[in-house]
C-alpha cells in the first residue's frame, strides 16, 4: 500500500520537476523513487491484510509482481536516460505518465474488488494512450495512439458492461462474494452471470493481446516510441496477467467460460507464432511473439493449480527482462542502421560489438526457450502445469508452437551473427550497456537458479 | 572428482579461449585440454568398479524435478571414453584444415565436448535434456560461421529439425515426470521404475523415440543429415557424426527402452525395417555420389541405420554390437573425414570424377586410406567387423530376413567404399602438378586411429566386458515383461 502512495507522489513530483525545467534530475529522481518503492514493497511483504474496506489486498503474489514490475520500469528508465536525451522537448511527462501507469499496475495485481480492477485498468491504460503518441511529429506514433485509444475504449466499455452484469446477479463487486454466488449456482450458472464474466474476460484479453483481440498490438508496438513499446510488452503485460489470474483464481471459472478461454488460448498460440514467422520488422516480430507468449501464459492462467502464481510471475518477469534487453539492443542497432527496424539490420552486430551480440543471443535464446536460460524453465513449467491441469492436446500444440517460436528467434540470431560487408557502427553508452548486460545476466542466472515464489 | 574434471576442464579452457583469444596458441591449448581429458577418461575406465557409480547427487531446482545427479555405468562409461578419445582427433584435424579465428573454433568445439560429457554423465533426465540441447548451440555457430555453401539456410534447418525432436522429448519427459509419485522426480532411477499402461506406452514411444531418431538419424527422419554433413566444416562434421550422433543411441538406451518397453516390443519390427531399409537406401545413394564428402555422409547414414537395427534387435548380441559399433563408427568416420580433407586439399576438388591416379604421387596417403577403409568395409580383425558381426547375430536371433537385409547393407558398403577408393587413388595419373605425399602430421593423426581400430578388432574384450553387466540388466526387464 505504501508503494502505491509512494509512486503516486513520485509521479506528481516528476511532473513538477518538468515544470521547473530540470531535465537532468528526472531519471535519477525517478529511479531512486522506484527503488524506494521496491524497498517499501519488500518491507510490506508480511502485511497481508485487506485494505481500504476490502478493496485491495497486497498478498505475497501481489508484492512479488509489484517488485518485478518496478524493477523492469527501473531498467527502462535507465535506458530512458540516453533515449530521452535525444528528444529536445520536455520529457518529464513521459516519466510521470509511466510512473502513473505503474501505479495502475499495482492496483491490478492487488485488487479484491471489481471496481478496483476497473480503476487499475484505466489508470494503467490512459497514460499509455498518451505515451503511444509520444513522438508528436510522427504520423505512425499518432496512429498507434489513436488506434490503441479507440480499441482500448471499446474493450473498456465491454468490460464495464460485464461488471454491471455480474453486479446484477451477485449484488456485489467483491470477489469473495462473487465466488460464493458462483459456487451456490454450481454447474448451471445463470446466463447473465456467464455473460458478465465473459465480457470481463474479453476486456482483459484485449489488454494481454489474446487472439482475436490482438489486432491493435502489431500496429501499436510498431508505431509507439520504442521505450513505450518495451513498457507495454513487459510491465503492462505482467500487470494484465496478474489481474487476469487474480480474477480466475479468486472467483473460479465456470466450465463453459473455461472452455471458451481454452479455445482462445489455442487460437492465440497458433496465430501468434505462425504470423510471427512472416515478420521482417523487428518490432512487429516482437509484437506477434508477444501474442505468442500470451498463449503460453493463458495456459497458466487457465491451469490454475498451486504452482500457477509462481509460474506466472517467473514467466512474465523473465520474459520482461529478455524483452527490455532486446529492445535496448534494437534501439542501438536502429541508430546504426539509419533508422531501419528490419530484422535484416541486425546483420553484422557480432562483428561490430561481440559482447552486445552475445548478450542479445542469450536474451533471444531465453525467449526461444533453450536450456539454461530462464525462458526454458518458464516454458517447461508451463508444459508441466498444463499437463497437470489435463490439457493434453493443447500442451502438444504448445510444444509444437514452441518450436515455431524458436524458428523466428533463431533467424534474428542468424542475422546478428552473420558478417556484413558494411560494418555496423553501433555506439553503446555505458548505461545502455549496463541495462543489456543486467538483463542478460539475470536471464541466465534465473535460468540456472529458478526462482520460486513461496 | 575425475568426472567433474571432465565437465569443467573443457568448459574452462573454452571460456579462456573465448575471453583471451590467444589466436596463435589456440589450437595447442585446445589440444592440451583434450589430451588431458582423454587421460582422465582412461583413468576413469581403469578405476571402474564394475557397477554403476554415482559421483554427485544433490538438489538443484526441486520444483521442476531438476537435480544434479552425475554418474556412470558401463554404457555411459563407453560413451565417455568415446568422447574423450575422439576429441583430440577432432581438434587435431584443425592443424591441417585451418579455419580462420582458431580461438573461437576451438572454444566452440570444447564447449561441445563439455556438454557431451554432461549428456553421458547425467543421471537425471532433465539434466540430460539440458546438456542435450546445449550441445547443439556451439555446433550451430560452428556451422553458421564456417560452413560451406547455403550455410545460413541449412544451419537453421538443422537446428530446427533437431529441436523438433528435442521438444518432443521434453514433452514426453514432462508427461513421465508427472507420473512419478509426488514430489515429482526426473531421476533415471525414478523414471525407470515407472510401470506405464500398454496403451500409453504405444504413443509415448514415439514422443521419446522421435528425438533420437532425428538425432541419429534413421529413415525417414534423415533429410537434414546429408546436406548438413556436407556443408559443415570438417571438424563440425566430425563432432556431428563422430560423437553427437551417439547421443541418439545412448538416449534410446536411457529413455526409450527402460521407460516404454512394451512400446518397444510393439514397434520394434517397424523400426528395424525402417532402419535397415534406410541403410540400404542410403547405401544405394552413396553409391551414386560424385562428391567425396557427400559420399561419406550417406555412408554414415547407412552405418547408423544398421546400428539402430542392431539396437532394436534387443538381445545381448544386438545391443552390445550396436554399442561396440558406435565406438568403431566414431573412429572410422573421423579417419575417413580426415582423408577426405587431405585428398580435397591436394586435388583442390571434392569431385570424385575429377580425381584419380593419386596413388602414383601419394603412395603413403593411399596406404593410410586403405587401412582406414578396411575398417569401413568391416574386414575381419577390424573393429567394425566385431560390431557388425555381433549386430548381425543379434538380428539373426530376432528374424532371419532382417539379418539377410543387414548383410546386404554390409556388402553394399564394401562396394561403394572400394569404388570410391578406386576413383580417388587408382587409374591413370590425372596430370596435376606435384602434390605432397602424407607427411609426418598425417601419420601422427591417422596411425593412432588405425591402431585403435585394429587393436580393438583383435581384442574387443575390455570394451565388451564393460557392456556386459548393464546390457544384461537392461535385458532382464524384457524377460520380466515376457
Amino acid at each position: 500500500m505504501s508503494a502505491l502512495i509512494l509512486t503516486s507522489v513520485l509521479g506528481v513530483l516528476l511532473l513538477y520537476l518538468g515544470v521547473f525545467g530540470n531535465k537532468r534530475l528526472l531519471a535519477p529522481v525517478a529511479v531512486l523513487g522506484l527503488l524506494g518503492a521496491i524497498g517499501v514493497s519488500a518491507t510490506g511483504w508480511w502485511m497481508d491484510v485487506p485494505l481500504f474496506a476490502h478493496m485491495v489486498r497486497f498478498d505475497g503474489a501481489a508484492t512479488a509482481f509489484n517488485m518485478g514490475m518496478t524493477g523492469l520500469t527501473i531498467l527502462l528508465f535507465l535506458f530512458g536516460v540516453d533515449y530521452y536525451a535525444r528528444m529536445e522537448r520536455d520529457v518529464a511527462e513521459h516519466y510521470a505518465l509511466m510512473v502513473f501507469s505503474l501505479t495502475g499496475a499495482f492496483l491490478l495485481t492487488s485488487y479484491t474488488n471489481l471496481l478496483v480492477l476497473f480503476l487499475g485498468i484505466e489508470v494503467l491504460s490512459i497514460p499509455l494512450y498518451i505515451l503511444a503518441g509520444g513522438r508528436k511529429n510522427s504520423y505512425r506514433s499518432g496512429e498507434a495512439s489513436f488506434k490503441y485509444f479507440l480499441l482500448g475504449s471499446f474493450a473498456t466499455a465491454l468490460f464495464l458492461m460485464g461488471i454491471a452484469l455480474v453486479y446484477g446477479v451477485t449484488a456485489s463487486f467483491d470477489l469473495g462474494r462473487i465466488q460464493e454466488v458462483a459456487e451456490a449456482q454450481g454447474a448451471a450458472p445463470s446466463p447473465l452471470f456467464l455473460l458478465g464474466l465473459f465480457f470481463i474476460a474479453i476486456g482483459l484479453s484485449f489488454k494481454v493481446a489474446a487472439v482475436p483481440f490482438h489486432f491493435w498490438s502489431p500496429d501499436v508496438y510498431e508505431g509507439a516510441p520504442t521505450l513505450v513499446t518495451a513498457f507495454m510488452a513487459t510491465v503492462v503485460k505482467m500487470a494484465a496477467f496478474a489481474g487476469f489470474f487474480r480474477l480466475v483464481h479468486l472467483t473460479g471459472l465456470p466450465p463453459a467460460l473455461a472452455n471458451t478461454l481454452l479455445a482462445m488460448t489455442v487460437l492465440t498460440l497458433f496465430v501468434g507464432n505462425i504470423v510471427a514467422l512472416r515478420q521482417t520488422n523487428f518490432k512487429r516480430l516482437m509484437a506477434y511473439s508477444s501474442v505468442a507468449h500470451t498463449g503460453f501464459l493463458l495456459l497458466v492462467v487457465l491451469g490454475n493449480t498451486a504452482a500457477s502464481t509462481s509460474t506466472l510471475f517467473y514467466y512474465t518477469f523473465t520474459y520482461g527482462l529478455a524483452t527490455v534487453g532486446l529492445f535496448v539492443v534494437m534501439t542501438l542497432v536502429k541508430r546504426a542502421a539509419n533508422g531501419s527496424e528490419e530484422v535484416r539490420s541486425f546483420r553484422g552486430l557480432y562483428q561490430a560489438r561481440p559482447w552486445l551480440a552475445i548478450t542479445a543471443l542469450l536474451l533471444l535464446l531465453s525467449l526461444a526457450g533453450i536450456p539454461l536460460t530462464a525462458g526454458f524453465v518458464a516454458k517447461y513449467q508451463v508444459f508441466l502445469l498444463a499437463l497437470q491441469a489435463g490439457f493434453l492436446k493443447t500442451t502438444i500444440l504448445a510444444v509444437a508452437m514452441a518450436l515455431v517460436g524458436i524458428a523466428y528467434y533463431i533467424v534474428v540470431v542468424r542475422e546478428a551473427f552473420t558478417a556484413d560487408e558494411q560494418p555496423l557502427e553501433v555506439q553503446v553508452t555505458p548505461l545502455n550497456g549496463l541495462v543489456v548486460l543486467l538483463c542478460g545476466i539475470a536471464v541466465v542466472a534465473l535460468g540456472v537458479w529458478p526462482l520460486q515464489l513461496p | 572428482m575425475l568426472l567433474a574434471a571432465l565437465l569443467l576442464l573443457p568448459f574452462a579452457t573454452a571460456t579462456l579461449l573465448l575471453v583471451a583469444r590467444p589466436e596463435a596458441q589456440a589450437r595447442m591449448l585446445a589440444m592440451a585440454s583434450t589430451l588431458v581429458t582423454a587421460v582422465v577418461v582412461l583413468l576413469l575406465w581403469a578405476g571402474y568398479p564394475g557397477t554403476a557409480v554415482t559421483v554427485v547427487d544433490r538438489d538443484w531446482a526441486p520444483a521442476i524435478g531438476l537435480r544434479l545427479v552425475l554418474g556412470y555405468d558401463g554404457i555411459a562409461l563407453l560413451m565417455l571414453v568415446l568422447t574423450g578419445l575422439i576429441f583430440p582427433f577432432i581438434i587435431g584435424a584443425g592443424f591441417k584444415q585451418q579455419l580462420d579465428r582458431p580461438a573461437t573454433v576451438n572454444a566452440l568445439l570444447l564447449y561441445a565436448q563439455s556438454f557431451l560429457f554432461g549428456v553421458f554423465a547425467a543421471q537425471n533426465a532433465f539434466l540430460f535434456y539440458i546438456f542435450y540441447e546445449l550441445a547443439l548451440v556451439p555446433v550451430f555457430f560452428l556451422l553458421l560461421f564456417w560452413g560451406g555453401e547455403h550455410r545460413r539456410t541449412i544451419t537453421v534447418r538443422f537446428f530446427l529439425y533437431t529441436l523438433l525432436g528435442g521438444l518432443s522429448l521434453l514433452f514426453g519427459l514432462a508427461w513421465c515426470v508427472l507420473q512419478t509419485p509426488a514430489p515429482y522426480s526426473a531421476d533415471f532411477t525414478a523414471l525407470h521404475a515407472l510401470r506405464l499402461g500398454t496403451d500409453v506406452q504405444l504413443w509415448l514411444f514415439w514422443a521419446l523415440f522421435l528425438a533420437f531418431a532425428i538425432k541419429l538419424p534413421i529413415f525417414p527422419f534423415h533429410s537434414w543429415q546429408p546436406e548438413t554433413y556436407t556443408m559443415a566444416p570438417l571438424q563440425g562434421t566430425m563432432v556431428l557424426g563422430g560423437v553427437m550422433l551417439k547421443m541418439g543411441l545412448y538416449g534410446i538406451l536411457r529413455f526409450v527402452m527402460p521407460i516404454v518397453p512394451e512400446g518397444v516390443l510393439f514397434w520394434r519390427d517397424l523400426v528395424i525395417w525402417l532402419s535397415i531399409g534406410g541403410a540400404l537406401y542410403a547405401g544405394a545413394i552413396a553409391f551414386r555420389q560424385r562428391e567425396f564428402k557427400r559420399l561419406v555422409a550417406w555412408s554414415s547414414l547407412s552405418h547408423v541405420g544398421l546400428l539402430c537395427a542392431g539396437l532394436f534387435a534387443w538381445n545381448s548380441y544386438g545391443v552390445s554390437g550396436a554399442l561396440y559399433q558406435a565406438l568403431a563408427h566414431a573412429v572410422l568416420l573421423v579417419g575417413l573425414l580426415y582423408i577426405v580433407g587431405a585428398v580435397t586439399a591436394r586435388t583442390g576438388t571434392g569431385d570424385l570424377g575429377a580425381m584419380g591416379g593419386l596413388k602414383l604421387r601419394t603412395p603413403r596417403l593411399a596406404a593410410l586410406f586403405m587401412l582406414v577403409l578396411v575398417n569401413a568395409v568391416a574386414l575381419p580383425l577390424t573393429q567394425s567387423f566385431v560390431g557388425e558381426w555381433l549386430m548381425f547375430n543379434g538380428l539373426w536371433q530376432h528374424n532371419g530376413w532382417m539379418a539377410f537385409a543387414a548383410a546386404c547393407t554390409i556388402v553394399l558398403g564394401a562396394i561403394y567404399m572400394l569404388w570410391a577408393y578406386q576413383r580417388v587413388m587408382l587409374g591413370p595419373d590425372s596430370g596435376r602438378p606435384a602434390v605432397a605425399d602424407a607427411d609426418r602430421d598425417d601419420h601422427l593423426y591417422l596411425v593412432p586411429l588405425i591402431a585403435i581400430s585394429l587393436v580393438l578388432g583383435v581384442y574387443p574384450g575390455p570394451v565388451l566386458d564393460l557392456l556386459e553387466a548393464p546390457v544384461q540388466q537392461m535385458l532382464n526387464t524384457l524377460t520380466a515383461l515376457n
